[in-house]
């Protein structure tokens, strides 16, 4: 286990900012669910988000690829501002939020896998629209992730076809396959039955060995605790606490504490 | 005295028979009228379903009052404000069969609108979501990704709406377009046989019917996820074979 620590573990303090949210607010209707969000994610960050129900963790996740877009507040990656920015701060350029879209891969709670689409073309279509690939490259590639995820045998079913857990692999592939620079997971086992949740884990324990960047939502504190390098914990709209690996030992909120022990 | 007795009934089903030629002549008149406005309404419905759904009040008010009203209107009403209205109005005249698809047209595309619209609806907002996290466009999303489930939806209730499409071509009689009453109507007053005449019309409607169910009943299997259907087949042949080199 300690092995495992030190190989997915990070370097904080030296590594290349990613992406930076400051002030991030965000509405919807009357109920203001996130209260102005700040954080800074490094390159190779393990991110993981933790906190009771409603507390903003999946709205503050969509705001980094502006599946939530912000009311107000910046949403800043690698250098380029695309939230609405911060009041009274002057923006210096503004990307599009589908320029954003491209680098920032995300994984659904509930896979939202095209199920009219065989997990191939669950693939090569976002390939061949969002990077221009021709069929021939899109399909290789397809199968290249798929084959990553283990699952390069079912490329020909469909997602009604396949299990919950394969399903889930077959999205981190088709995320993966856009050669993001950041991988957002949103809740990505909650759906699943508890059988199917390790191979998920597992996928996602060795994605995270390869250094790439990831933020998770999860309600799983034994990957949260390997994996996580920074953990935050949110509660109503708000970062209670940031911590690095030794937040599950030290960490100094009294209501962190309480949340850790009631769910650990 | 009056002579209360009716005389023998003798219905001479023969005359269908002796009458085939011509009532098939009739029947594929109704069915290139509905198939025109068929192709025309799936159209109109599209972006009735579209506009309905915009965010721009004015634009969802114009869509939603026009279905609102045209899917009230009775097919002979609409066939005759097309045919007679409109020369009266601006004195250029449409043909009866031009006359026939323009009415069904503007009918069905109210109908077919709010189809496509509970179709459109239907599909989880996952669905665009995941589109748009990996960098789609919305049009790309929208044709890819929307509308080929939306489809699958909406056929079965297209094929029924296309049954009373058929139908309804009964009442251009009245323009005297030569679809299958006019033609009955026309081999009545020569032979005064209507129970066994209007009966041919029935028999060939349901007819029609029970195809159309069976096309459509081909084509929702060249939707379902995977497609059993041939032509689907057909089609992915090629993707099948690359899937199963590279899966080699």
């Amino acid at each position: 286990m300690e092995k495992r620590f030190s190989l997915i573990v990070s370097d904080t303090s030296t590594s290349q900012t990613l992406m930076e949210l400051s002030g991030v607010r965000k509405t919807f209707g009357t109920v203001e669910v996130l209260h102005g969000i700040d954080l800074t994610i490094h390159k190779g960050n393990h991110v993981v988000i933790f906190g009771p129900s409603g507390s903003g963790k999946s709205t503050l996740l969509r705001s980094m690829n502006l599946l939530a877009e912000p009311n107000s507040g910046s949403v800043k990656f690698l250098g380029v501002e695309y939230g609405p920015g911060v009041d009274g701060q002057r923006k210096v350029r503004r990307g599009k939020s589908i320029a954003l879209r491209q680098q920032v891969g995300m994984v659904f709670q509930q896979f939202n896998l095209f199920p009219h689409l065989s997990a191939l073309d669950n693939i090569a279509l976002p390939l061949r629209s969002a990077k221009g690939l021709s069929i021939k490259d899109a399909e290789e590639r397809a199968a290249l992730e798929l084959k990553n995820v283990g699952l390069l045998n079912w490329a020909a079913s469909y997602p009604g076809q396949l299990s919950g857990g394969q399903q889930q692999r077959v999205a981190i592939a088709r995320a993966l396959s856009l050669d993001p620079k950041i991988m957002l997971f949103d809740e990505p086992t909650s759906a699943l039955d508890p059988e199917l949740v390790g191979e998920v884990l597992s996928v996602m324990r060795k994605l995270a060995e390869t250094g790439m960047t990831m933020v998770v939502v999860t309600h799983e504190m034994n990957f949260a605790k390997e994996v996580g390098d920074v953990n935050v914990f949110m509660e109503a709209g708000n970062i209670v606490e940031i911590g690095g690996r030794d937040f599950w030992t030290k960490s100094l909120s009294e209501r962190t504490q309480q949340f850790i022990g009631s769910v650990l | 005295m009056v002579n209360n007795e009716l005389p023998p009934i003798n219905f001479r089903w023969e005359l269908i028979w002796e009458n085939r030629g011509i009532l098939a002549k009739g029947l594929s008149v109704a069915i290139s009228v509905s198939i025109t406005a068929l192709m025309l309404s799936l159209v109109l419905g599209l972006l009735l379903a579209l506009t309905r759904m915009s965010r721009f009040k004015l634009i969802s008010g114009v869509s939603s009052v026009y279905v609102n009203i045209f899917r009230g209107i009775p097919a002979l009403v609409s066939v005759i404000w097309v045919y007679f209205g409109w020369s009266l109005l601006f004195g250029h005249n449409f043909s009866v069969f031009q006359s026939g698809v323009i009415a069904l047209t503007l009918l069905y595309s109210a109908f077919f609108s709010e189809i496509f619209r509970s179709a459109l609806q239907a599909i989880p907002t996952g669905q665009r979501e995941a589109g748009l996290a990996l960098g789609m466009s919305r049009l790309k999303i929208f044709r890819s990704i929307i509308m080929p489930q939306a489809t699958k939806i909406a056929l079965p209730n297209i094929g029924s709406m296309y049954i009373g499409m058929v139908k309804d071509t009964s009442t251009f009689a009245v323009i005297g377009l030569a679809e299958v009453v006019r033609v009955v109507q026309d081999l009545n007053s020569i032979n005064f046989q209507p129970f066994v005449l209007f009966t041919a019309a029935a028999l060939l409607y349901v007819f029609v019917a029970f195809i159309v169910d069976q096309i459509f009943r081909s084509i929702e299997k060249n939707f379902s996820y995977p497609p059993t259907g041939k032509v689907a087949k057909f089609l992915t042949k090629g993707k099948k074979t690359r899937i199963d080199k590279l899966m080699a």
